[in-house]
């Protein structure tokens, strides 16, 4: 299971594919202050990224992969 | 700099492949069973069997064609099938204009399939041509559904408002967005990147909304872009709330900026040329950079004499001493490194010039020069670290702590681009066959069962040829075996038995002569199929209209023959068309039917084939063509006056001769029927031309329906024996010597009523013996024919007719006109086969 749901954490592990998309938009859509926990993720799909983005989800760690780290990090911080 | 290694989509490895070697022959096969329902739609547009099954080859073509990496033809393919597939659920009308489009696609295809055989692969600049074929094609499709060109148009828009468009053409850098819009971290790594001055290019990639349904990951394709040394997310659109998402519809864009040749990058975006837009940065962008913030290398805004700093600055410059600080301390075993100690060290003795320090430049070279040297930057760190002691940054920490992530994320996207190519890459070829095979096991019920045949190389069948031509040699031998065996040894018993297992292996050679012969038949339809095209193109080209009847497309013969016949039938097509058939108006005029018809029939008649192309045009005027004849010199006055009709339109095979006023790109550049007459004589074939004025024109085409065998009759002289192809022979007589008459040098003989010049084969040759009468004082004499001539060879004595192989001279003997070549006998001798035509 790439993304493992917790009480009001998402684990994102490995890559996430373009299948989990609908389930963590279903999922957050019924939680707003959930957080997504990206550290042991090393590719999401784009439509994961676009889930996230808009539901402007919570990180609470960032990809400990570097490279995606910069693609994500200015797309996911709030503020940016 | 190292270069990222080829994108993982390249599929040159594929070439020795043999599901790409049938992928190639069944799309020939395709493609011309394409362009052949066309022609049959133009006939019966309403026909939906025939619409099916253009669908249906359409859909083959391109669901095999994405088994491999061949997107350009993909993609054409895939417009021509959703076109078909809207005129055959009655969504667009078939038109001609439509069957054009399709036809130009499928040359299109073709070229692409022609250029897969001879590089193995296509070239990446080929994708702007298929997208452009593609846009024609879906222009076609009526407005009011919803096509993908729309969406991707829709999709346009939206970044219209995010980015300016970026021209390709125009080299300047207002379609760019502004260099300073990039976050100051990523700009520094990128400049220190750039230290070679490599060819930058920004790369707008605005994924269509539909992309996730083809199975694209944006962000995965970004992310492995060649050279890429910098990329952002953005969204195209704003982004609806959460619970209006559509999470499968691509509302996110990516801006690239890579280092890789423009190749490249077109190599690896050739499965979406219409979704990126790549624009080479000009030098003058980064300049740009001066206005926004500081950049290192242009970094000091301390060019301030007073050298007392405000507290802005000061921060500013812990800031970029730290970020000094960070960019030594990263890995230093990568390639460029050098180039960025160089760049460390061109800022900080910028920033110290700034501040007046004259003597801590030669400090910083020193260092550089050491840290080069030495590959430890040990000497320019510790100066580093004595300048930031020095400064006392206001807060550095605060502020490094964001910029160094970002530098250090920056730099390392670069080198896991360059390297490694991660997990994410393996799913990528991986998913391309997994989604098309699906499709590919559909063609099971799409094609009406395997044809049942074969395949084969012609290499191997020419070899089976030449080996059945050795054994028919080599088992030729027997008898002589059998006749010494006998009178040498005087054993008649094995005499008997070698001459049984002959008789045997003779029956299982002529057999198998037979059955390679039928393998290597193929049908004219081969020829033919190409026609209809040919036709309906050159027609609306002059604007005539014509009905084309094919007949005997089934009638058989050796593969050369059809080969050796494709170029004149397509010259005399073209002629028919161009010369013979009239426009409407005048065929209406002279009371005929508005449409033309041009007749190409093939028929077996005995052991050749005639192909007759007959026409119902104007006919040739035997008045014009002597005159043009004269004019051009290709007769004389006298000639001019003496020959008859049927000889004038004969004059149209001479060499330099054309008819039409106007010389067009179809015909009338005096090359042509002379041209045709002597191919269809190289393969041993016979061309004649009848022509009624006002009626029409029929040429017949008659050719040997194999080139393998040659049936020769052997014949005697002055102790020689000599082969005359069967073709030439009319028939062999015995001829008293008193009824020769002789005039002067002259002697003649009549046979069956007609007058026959006879001439000794041996005066032919140049041989010095007279010829041999039997013991009843007869001459042998063998009646033989070249063209319209006839002749009696006066010869020593007849033998059997056999059938040879006939192998051309080579080298010095290829000379010798007097012999079309030679063929080996069954006791090893070699027999000369005359060539009649030349030798008369």
């Amino acid at each position: 299971m790439p993304i493992e749901f917790k009480k009001n954490r998402a684990i994102f592990r490995d890559e996430v594919s373009v299948e989990e998309a609908e389930g963590l938009l279903e999922w957050l859509q019924t939680r707003p202050t959930a957080r997504a926990d990206l550290s042991a993720c090393n590719h999401m799909h784009t439509a994961n990224l676009q889930v996230l983005m808009t539901a402007k989800a919570g990180i609470s760690s960032w990809p400990k992969n570097a490279e995606l780290r910069a693609w994500l990090e200015p797309a996911l911080k709030p503020g940016e | 700099m190292s270069r990222p290694p080829m994108n993982p989509l390249s599929q040159s490895s594929l070439l020795p492949n043999p599901l790409l070697e049938q992928f190639l022959s069944e799309s020939h096969d395709l493609i011309e069973a394409t362009g052949k329902k066309l022609m049959q739609l133009e006939d019966a547009p309403s026909d939906q069997g025939i619409l099916n099954e253009l669908f249906r080859c359409v859909h083959t073509l391109k669901g095999n064609s994405g088994l491999f990496t061949f997107p350009e033809m993909t993609r054409v393919l895939h417009a021509g099938e959703d076109l078909l597939g809207l005129v055959r659920s009655g969504h667009a009308i078939y038109s001609r204009e439509l069957a054009d489009r399709l036809l130009d696609a499928m040359d299109y295809v073709g070229l692409l399939l022609g250029e897969i055989e001879t590089t193995g692969q296509i070239d990446a600049s080929r994708a702007l041509e298929s997208q452009h074929q593609a846009e024609a094609l879906r222009r076609l499709m009526p407005s009011a559904l919803p096509d993908e060109d729309k969406a991707a148009a829709a999709n346009d828009d939206t970044l219209m408002t995010t980015i300016p468009r970026a021209s390709l053409v125009d080299d300047s850098v207002t379609g760019l967005p502004h260099f300073s819009s990039i976050p100051e971290a990523a700009r520094r790594s990128i400049l220190e990147q750039d230290e070679h001055g490599d060819q930058l290019h920004w790369i707008a990639y605005r994924p269509q909304r539909e992309c996730f349904f083809h199975g694209d990951d944006p962000l995965n394709s970004a992310r492995q872009t060649p050279g890429l040394m910098w990329g952002r997310v953005l969204a195209t659109a704003p982004l609806p709330s959460l619970a209006e998402l559509d999470t499968y519809s691509c509302m996110l864009g990516f801006d690239l900026l890579t280092n890789a040749p423009r190749e490249e990058l077109d190599q690896y975006y050739r499965y979406l040329p219409d979704q990126v837009e790549i624009t080479a940065i000009p030098p003058s962008w980064f300049a740009k950079g001066q206005d926004g913030e500081k950049v290192p290398g242009e970094a000091s805004p301390a060019a301030n004499p007073a050298r007392s700093r405000s507290e802005d600055e000061e921060a500013a410059f812990s800031k970029i001493l730290s970020a000094q600080r960070e960019i030594l301390l990263l890995d230093d075993r990568l390639p460029w490194h050098a180039g960025r100690l160089k760049a460390v060290a061109v800022v900080l003795a910028n920033l110290s010039q700034g501040d007046g320090e004259e003597s801590s430049q030669t400090d910083i070279q020193a260092a550089l020069a050491d840290a080069l040297s030495t590959g430890h930057n040990t000497l320019l760190l510790a100066w580093l670290d004595a300048c930031l002691a020095a400064y006392k940054a206001v807060g550095p920490e605060a502020n490094l702590s964001r910029t160094s992530g970002r530098n250090d994320k920056a730099v390392t996207a670069r080198s896991a681009a360059s390297g490694d190519t991660g997990p994410a890459i393996e799913n990528e070829p991986g998913k391309v066959p997994s989604d098309e095979g699906i499709k590919f096991g559909r063609r099971a019920e799409d094609s009406n069962g395997g044809p049942r045949s074969l395949k084969v190389d012609q290499a191997k069948i020419d070899r089976l040829m030449n080996l059945i031509g050795e054994l028919v040699v080599s088992k030729n031998a027997l008898p002589y075996l059998a006749e010494r065996a006998e009178s040498q040894f005087g054993v008649r018993e094995l005499s008997r038995e070698i001459k049984g297992q002959y008789s045997i292996i003779n029956r299982i050679a002529d057999e198998m002569q037979d059955a390679i012969m039928q393998v290597r038949m193929m049908a004219v339809s081969f020829v033919f199929q190409r026609f209809p095209r040919l036709v309906r193109d050159i027609s609306r080209k002059l604007g005539k209209e014509v009905q084309l009847v094919l007949e005997g497309e089934h009638t058989e013969a050796d593969k050369n023959i059809i080969e050796s016949l494709a170029d004149p039938l397509i010259h005399i097509v073209r002629n028919s068309l161009d010369h013979g058939l009239e426009t409407p108006e005048v065929r209406l005029a002279a009371g005929k039917p508005a449409i033309g018809k041009l007749t190409i029939r093939a028929a077996q008649e005995a052991d050749r084939v005639v192909i007759e192309i007959v026409d119902d045009g104007k006919g040739i005027d035997p008045a014009i063509i002597k005159q043009k004849a004269y004019e051009k010199g290709i007769i004389d006055e006298a000639t001019l006056e003496r020959i008859g009709d049927q000889e004038a339109i004969n004059l149209i095979f001479a060499a330099g001769l054309s008819t039409a006023a106007v010389i067009s790109d179809l015909s009338g550049r005096g090359v042509g029927m002379d041209v045709v007459r002597s191919a269809v004589e190289k393969i041993n074939g016979a061309v004649v031309i009848e022509s009624e004025l006002g009626k029409g024109t029929s040429i017949r085409i008659s050719l040997p329906l194999s080139m393998a065998v040659t049936q020769v009759m052997v014949i005697e002289s002055d102790g020689q024996l000599f082969g005359v192809p069967m073709d030439h022979v009319v028939e062999t007589v015995r001829v008293p010597r008193s009824s020769i008459h002789a005039f002067k040098q002259s002697q003649t003989a009549v046979l069956r009523g007609r007058i026959v010049p006879l001439k000794a084969l041996n005066t032919l040759l140049g041989i010095a013996a007279i010829p041999q009468a039997n013991s009843d004082d007869e001459l042998a004499v063998l009646l033989v024919q070249a063209g319209n001539t006839e002749l009696g060879l006066l010869v020593d004595g007849f033998q059997e007719t056999m059938g040879v192989i006939q192998k051309p001279f080579n080298g010095f003997l290829s000379g010798l006109s007097a012999y079309s070549g030679s063929a080996l006998m069954g006791d090893g001798s070699v027999l000369m086969i005359l060539n009649i035509r030349e030798i008369i």
